[in-house]
This record gives structure tokens, C-alpha cells and sequence, in this order.
């Protein structure tokens, strides 16, 4: 019926063909089916909120690896001229000093954790370039996975507002049957 | 999405899959359209960046790339700056026309839906 019953653990919702015969695991009660179908789609936003935040941190790591690899770029485009590569770098907020470069060979990248490392400008590039297709791939798979995770909100949504009509017709069947049981006209 | 008045319609497999890919187009279509603005912004940039190029009367500029300054011939910035422009309107273009076949798309799925379901359901953004 599904097509996946879940992905990275988001477990996927159930489409109901016949609102009756579903209400069957709640007793018939629409009241508890509803209250665990809210659940439901509270958890999935919880889910949804957590891959927004992971997808905005790769929406600005992907431009600071494409900043770098700028840099390295400019850094190999320079090599062998004649006149040095000025640069005017920030030592700390609104002070700049000014450095040059002149066949520069090897440029340093931050891995994190207190680290820097010393890379021949190929070699960085060639890890940057990776790190940029990691991340590009990882930002694929999230946007998957929130449209995944859209569909199981949106049939939860659907179900609830099936379940909700389902009830209120049940109801104005009642009071059709038995209209001294509430005076007021339906 | 749907409102509850009670008719009730008999809502199948098929017609959850309609609403989904809807819902999916909808969030699509926001999300183009915040990155159509983001690259007129740039596009809006760039022209000024190069309107200044034209005034600047200095044989190097300085260039930003990254978090530094980096001095460059006022030719290099230029190619840099029309390079940069011809590849943001080319973006540009092809989120545009991506955010045309959404619509068509969206346009073709409220038919169907409206078209069974009437008055039950509610497409439009609040």
C-alpha cells in the first residue's frame, strides 16, 4: 500500500481505505483515534524540525567550502607570476593587515577539533572538492528524506480531517434516527 | 488541508497520492520562490558592483573572496564580476522555469481534486 514502511526510522503513515473498519483498533471510538493520530503528526513535526536544522547547517557549510576552494583556486592561478598576491586579512574585527604571497606551494585547512594541517594546494583542493560533494550528497538524502517525511504528515493530516468528517456524519445519521434526542434541528 | 462539512466522499489510495505530490509542490514552490529572490538580490548586487567598476579609477581593487581582501587588477575583477553575473542569470533562469512547471503541475492536480472533491477540500493558501 505504502511505498516504504519507513525510512531512517520515521515510521511511515498508514493509509486508511475505510474509516470504519480503522476506528475497529480504537473501539470504535473516533475521539481516541483522533488524539493518537495528533500524536502522530506531532512527532513527525518534531522529526521535521530536526532535518530543517540539519538542512540550514548544510545550506551555509556548503558556501564557506566553495569560499575556500575560491581561495585555493586563486592561490594556483597566482603561482609563477611575477608580482606577489596582496591580501588584506582581518586580525581581529575591523583591523586588517596585509600579507603577500609569492609562489605560494602549500595552504593550511582547519579540520576542527584544534587541528590544522599543512596540504599541498592540489591536495587541498582535491579535499575540498570532496568535502563539497559529502555535503552536497548529504543535502540531497534530507531534502529526500523531508519529502518523505512531508507525504507520512500529509496523510496524517488527511486521515484526521476523514476521521473528523466520518464522525460528525455519524453523528447526523444519529439525530436523523432519533431526533427527540436532541431538539435542536440538524 | 480538507474542512470538515461532513459530505463525506470516499477518498482513495490514489487521491492520498494527488493530495501528497500537491503538498510536496506547494512546499517546492515557497522554496523557489526564496531562492528566485535571493538570486535577483544578487543579480541586484552584481550591477551595482560593476556600475562602481566603471567609477573606480584605481588600477587595483580589492576583491573579496572568502574573509579576505584580495588586491586585484581592476581587468581580473571585471572578468570575475561577468562571469559571476552571467552564471547567477543563467541560475536564475532555470529556477524560473522550474517554478513554472510546478505551477502547471499544481494547476493540473487542483483540477483533478476539485474536481472530485468539491467544497471538501481547500487547495488555497490562507
Amino acid at each position: 500500500m505504502a511505498s516504504s514502511s519507513e525510512r531512517r526510522g520515521i515510521p511511515a503513515a498508514t493509509f486508511v481505505k475505510d474509516v470504519q473498519e480503522f476506528l475497529v483498533q480504537y473501539d470504535g471510538n473516533p475521539g481516541t483515534c483522533l488524539t493518537a493520530l495528533q500524536e502522530r503528526l506531532q512527532q513527525y513535526k518534531l522529526a521535521e524540525m530536526k532535518l530543517l536544522g540539519q538542512k540550514r547547517d548544510l545550506l551555509a557549510k556548503i558556501p564557506d567550502i566553495r569560499k575556500c576552494l575560491q581561495v585555493v583556486d586563486l592561490m594556483m592561478a597566482k603561482k609563477g607570476s611575477e608580482e606577489p598576491l596582496k591580501m588584506d586579512f582581518e586580525v581581529a574585527e575591523g583591523i586588517y593587515a596585509q600579507a603577500e604571497f609569492q609562489d605560494t606551494e602549500t595552504v593550511c585547512l582547519w579540520l576542527g577539533a584544534n587541528v590544522m594541517l599543512e596540504y599541498g594546494c592540489e591536495e587541498a583542493k582535491e579535499l575540498l572538492t570532496r568535502n563539497l560533494d559529502t555535503a552536497n550528497k548529504s543535502l540531497k538524502s534530507i531534502v529526500e528524506d523531508l519529502h518523505f517525511l512531508r507525504d507520512q504528515m500529509t496523510i496524517t493530516e488527511v486521515t484526521i480531517a476523514r476521521v473528523y468528517n466520518w464522525d460528525v456524519h455519524q453523528r447526523r445519521k444519529q439525530r436523523a434516527i432519533r431526533p427527540e434526542a436532541d431538539t435542536a434541528v440538524a | 488541508m480538507q474542512q470538515g462539512d461532513g459530505v463525506e466522499t470516499e477518498v482513495t489510495w490514489e487521491d492520498q497520492q494527488n493530495i501528497n505530490a500537491f503538498g510536496r509542490l506547494n512546499n517546492k514552490f515557497h522554496e523557489l520562490e526564496d531562492e528566485i529572490k535571493a538570486k535577483k538580490d544578487m543579480a541586484d548586487n552584481l550591477e551595482d558592483a560593476s556600475n562602481e567598476l566603471i567609477l573606480a579609477d584605481e588600477p587595483e581593487l580589492r576583491y573579496l573572496i572568502g574573509e579576505v581582501f584580495t588586491h586585484l587588477p581592476v581587468e581580473e575583477v571585471e572578468e570575475k564580476l561577468e562571469s559571476l553575473k552571467e552564471e547567477n542569470s543563467q541560475q536564475l533562469e532555470e529556477l524560473q522555469e522550474e517554478k513554472n512547471e510546478v505551477l502547471a503541475k499544481m494547476a493540473a492536480l487542483k483540477k483533478i481534486l476539485y474536481g472530485k472533491f468539491g467544497d471538501s477540500i481547500n487547495l488555497e493558501e490562507d
